[in-house]
């Protein structure tokens, strides 16, 4: 009785469930499906046969390898709590007091977040080793002393450099959100400093403190290039399955230690996921944030602490660089850039360098657009809820798998042509195989080593625009493809830009996830600064650290100006009503 | 009032129902919309007002029921399929786009040539008055202006159906009064069939053509705004539309008289009033008169003494708060002109005579 309409089904929702299905299987496809074949691993032998769990017993009788566990954790443990100190007084001191040159601090606080772990620790070979600055007190001007770097000692100190950036970061957000009229109002019921500290500051960072806990203990317990430099011979889990792996091509027993890795970070962020669950804003729109007052004591402390943390990690880049001009440490001690020709030394001249740029443009460009377009589709869509609710968990998963053990368990999946099909004589043929022993592989190993951060920030940017342009657009006959183009992007182009320069650095600087995946053929320079160490050519690793950390330096001013760019041509979209 | 027979069924919903799990938002809907008809969804929040206008719109799938517009069945069509335009409380206006790329948004998707969409946009400026602001971004705009922008938005693909969702409720109060007007100017001019939903009265009683009074996924009364005012079914319609009071009673048929405590009030004759014997009675604030000086009220009927517990000046009107002083916790509302307040010097404690009139009192089922 009625004209019914023809086109019931809409062209857009299929494509919109097409390309949900399709990041699905992405997802799963490189982030979950390759931890599979290195589970079997480690329940086989090295001819493949099934053995249970032999690995797992064997490892636990051998008091070297266990001990490499208690070590791990030792580090870990003692790294998260010094880091997250540091970090919070740091980040104290930039929020709630009235540092001076407030902006400098912020600004070169960071600046160890472009200093490869690595790099830090050839770094801290050049003060603190047999030949070090300090150890010789300047090539003997003054008395010198040994603080016995190669062991513990050196991969604390490595490690804190390693992770203190990445608590202050959490931490300096976590203590910007804040409301003056709790502390006025506690100020007018006379509560003291250590009350007002206590019962407003600690409840709202709480969340904060808890990631930051979380970020620092997978870091460093699962850190490679620091304990690989300067660990001598207080061997940890990561160093441990490099040398099961490459020393000893035991792939089996690389697995089973790869789960004793994996399992720790995995529960922390297990434990983790389910602190933030309960995070609620305690902080409303409504509030005016903290304006600390001026107080000389607390000030004064701050600027002294402040300045000791930036001069350490001045000191430290400046040995890098100082270590790659000068001629032959400690007995000539001319300047030269010989040490940048690479051409005598455990590499191959300049390629290397140039291989990681290039990986690291491409990791830049695939992996932003992986990542945006992912979190978008996540965020922004209703159909297909389960699915999306498992990309996301999927998402957040990267950041507890080391890189070490993505590494492994990228060469086990990637490396075979074909899966067999358990109890039927059936191959699958492997699509992903292709990307085996090409830059691809690289590129995909980097992306999704630090997908959880970019795929965070995504996340966040697009949760604060409006719902309703997707169902304005719907009402307009506008597909959603267009106004994610000319809307969606155009708003979140800060972020994005962001996430590109993070993926740049971090690619730069990594080493784990892809020490077992470069193919021989294409040799990246965080692995011959690991194997110009191993051979002794310290100069030449310390020059090749200062063109990485000059490159992303470059790269990162290049984004802060393009970032100023856009910020003033949006400013007119954000700026309020002029009054 | 409206010419219900001139015009045809421009929408029809047609047992609409919608459950999330195992709530209820709405429950068996039933609603014709005429052609060029202003048609306001009224509710208290959570009443299913906002839900109902999604379902029209696409946005939301309901779970039971039919939707026609304009002969063609479109419960299952995608929203991209359907013919409105909707206007959101928040507004949506893309931040990044000028007025004028906000209002042309829809147009440039269609295949027309730019000529074409430089004249239908700038019509619309025109339409809703910023012809001046169209190179301005939604940030530099007034609320009221940036209103304007998504009526014109919305407007653009020249819709038969036009959605607006509480889209004056951001607004102070001076704005969302000028543009209440002006909304029903541009409406009535274009002849645009109109659903909008609001949870302010005043809104719905100046702008409807009819309201649709919804009561917790159920739709308690339409009509005309006079007709909800005058004849309101049920106490909730009722003490929603405007304010009324209730007093629990019980209602002698025969003689037409209801009992309240030791009160006895007249009711007129309506053959309607077919209920049981325990009841509501209701009455206006501003139909009960106040007596306080007239000789031989004992001989007048449906009075009370009341005692004067509050007194609230509202401008032309005084509200008095009245209580006996058998039920002192149940409050009535008395309306009286501010004159008869003053010159009659009433304050707080005084006690008084109040009059319901007879013919004004009206008697509802009591489901309590």
């Amino acid at each position: 009785m009625y004209f019914k309409k023809n086109f019931n089904k809409s062209f857009n929702i299929l494509l919109l469930r097409i390309l949900i299905i399709f990041v699905f299987i992405l997802v799963s496809f490189f982030i979950i499906i390759p931890l599979l074949p290195l589970f079997l691993k480690s329940f086989s032998d090295n001819k493949n046969n099934f053995i249970g769990l032999e690995n797992f017993i064997n490892y636990i009788q051998n008091p070297s390898l266990t001990q490499s566990f208690i070590n791990s954790l030792k580090v870990a443990i003692t790294t998260t709590f010094f880091s997250v100190l540091i970090g919070f007084i740091y980040a104290y001191a930039l929020t709630r007091t009235r540092l001076p040159l407030k902006k400098f601090f912020n600004t070169f606080s960071l600046f160890s977040l472009y200093i490869p772990p690595l790099a830090v620790a050839i770094g801290l070979i050049y003060i603190f080793g047999k030949q070090g600055l300090i150890t010789q007190g300047f090539f003997g001007t003054i008395p010198g002393f040994d603080i016995n770097l190669y062991g513990f000692n050196g991969i604390i100190i490595g490690e804190i450099f390693y992770c203190f950036p990445q608590a202050l970061i959490i931490l300096v957000s976590a203590l910007n959100l804040s409301d003056q009229r709790l502390y006025e109002a506690a100020e007018s019921l006379k509560a003291s400093p250590l009350r007002k500290f206590l019962t407003i500051t600690l409840p709202n960072i709480k969340y904060g403190l808890m990631n930051s806990f979380f970020i620092c203990f997978i870091l460093s317990f699962t850190d490679f290039g620091v304990p690989k430099v300067v660990g001598g011979n207080f061997n940890v889990l990561a160093t441990d399955i490099y040398k099961q792996v490459v020393g000893q091509q035991n792939f089996a027993m690389g697995a089973t230690i790869s789960i004793y890795l994996l399992v720790p970070s995995i529960l922390a962020f297990l434990i983790d996921k389910n602190f933030q669950k309960n995070e609620a804003s305690l902080i409303s729109g409504k509030s005016i944030p903290f304006k600390p007052k001026k107080n000389l004591i607390v000030d004064s402390i701050m600027f002294i602490f402040c300045s000791l943390i930036l001069i350490l990690v001045i000191g430290v880049f400046s040995s890098i660089v100082l270590a790659s001009l000068i001629k032959i440490w400690p007995y000539d001690i001319s300047l030269s850039l010989q040490n940048f020709r690479f051409s005598n030394v455990a590499g191959n001249g300049y390629e290397p360098y140039f291989n990681t740029v290039f990986m690291s443009i491409y990791t830049a460009i695939f992996g932003t657009i992986f990542v945006f377009f992912t979190a978008y589709l996540v965020e922004k869509f209703k159909p297909l809820k389960k699915i999306r609710m498992l990309i996301y968990f999927f998402s957040t998963l990267p950041i507890a798998i080391p890189g070490l053990v993505l590494g492994l368990s990228y060469i086990l999946f990637f490396n075979k042509p074909s899966f067999s099909v358990p109890f039927l004589d059936f191959q699958i043929f492997n699509p992903f195989s292709l990307l085996y022993g090409t830059m691809g592989i690289l590129v995909l190993a980097n992306i999704i080593h630090f997908f959880t951060v970019c795929f965070i920030s995504a996340t966040t940017t697009l949760k604060q625009i409006d719902k309703e342009f997707e169902e304005v657009s719907e009402s307009l006959k506008v597909p959603f493809y267009k106004t994610f183009l000319r809307i969606t992007i155009p708003l979140s182009l800060p972020t994005i830009l962001e996430i590109g320069s993070y993926y740049f650095v971090n690619s730069m600087i990594t080493v784990s996830a892809i020490i077992f995946l470069y193919p021989a053929k294409i040799p990246v320079s965080s692995v011959s600064i690991v194997n110009m160490d191993d051979a002794g050519d310290t100069a030449s690793a310390a020059a090749m650290s200062t063109l990485i950390v000059l490159t992303s330096l470059f790269v990162r001013l290049i984004y802060e100006f393009t970032s100023r760019n856009v910020s003033k041509k949006s400013s007119v979209w954000i700026n309020p009503l002029e009054t | 009032m409206i010419k219900k027979e001139g015009s045809f069924k421009y929408l029809e919903i047609k047992n609409i129902s919608k459950n999330f799990g195992e709530t209820f938002v709405l429950k068996n809907i039933h609603l014709d919309v005429f052609k060029g008809e202003f048609l306001c969804l009224l509710g208290p929040s959570g009443c299913g007002k906002t839900t109902l206008l999604r379902i029209i719109s696409g946005l939301e799938r309901q779970t039971n029921g039919d939707i026609v517009q304009d002969g063609l069945l479109i419960s299952n069509s995608p929203t991209e399929k359907r013919d409105f335009g909707i206007v959101f409380q928040s507004y949506a206006l893309f931040p990044n786009l000028n007025a004028k790329q906000n209002i042309a948004y829809g147009l440039e998707n269609k295949k027309i040539n730019k000529k074409e969409i430089e004249k239908r946009t700038n019509n619309l400026l025109r339409l809703v008055g910023l012809e001046k602001y169209s190179d301005q971004f939604p940030s530099q705009l007034s609320g009221g202006q940036q209103q304007r922008v998504a009526l014109a938005r919305a407007m653009a693909l020249s819709p038969g159906l036009l959605l607006l969702d509480e889209p004056l409720s951001a607004l102070d109060a001076q704005v969302r009064s000028k543009l209440r007007n002006e909304i029903k100017l541009i409406q009535k001019k274009l002849n645009l069939t109109t659903i909008m939903v609001t949870h302010d009265q005043t809104e719905a009683l100046s702008m409807a053509d009819r309201v649709v009074v919804m009561e917790r996924g159920h739709i308690a009364q339409i009509g005309t705004p006079f007709e909800l005012y005058e004849n309101p079914i049920t106490p909730f319609v009722a003490d929603f539309i405007g304010k009324m009071n209730l007093l629990k009673g019980k209602y002698d048929k025969k003689n037409c008289v209801f009992y309240y405590l030791n009160n006895r009030f007249l009711i007129s004759q309506n053959t309607e009033y077919s209920f049981l014997e325990n009841c509501l009675l209701g009455i206006r604030p501003e139909d009960i008169e106040i007596i306080k000086f007239r000789k031989n009220i004992e001989k007048e009927e449906n009075i009370l003494r009341v005692k004067i517990k509050e007194i609230t000046y509202l401008g032309t009107i005084f509200r008095l708060t009245v209580v006996l002083e058998s039920k002192l916790e149940e409050n009535i509302f008395v309306d009286v002109i501010s004159n008869q307040v003053i010159s009659n010097n009433l304050k707080i404690g005084d006690f008084i005579d109040i009059k319901l009139k007879k013919e004004k009192i009206k008697l509802f089922e009591s489901n309590l």
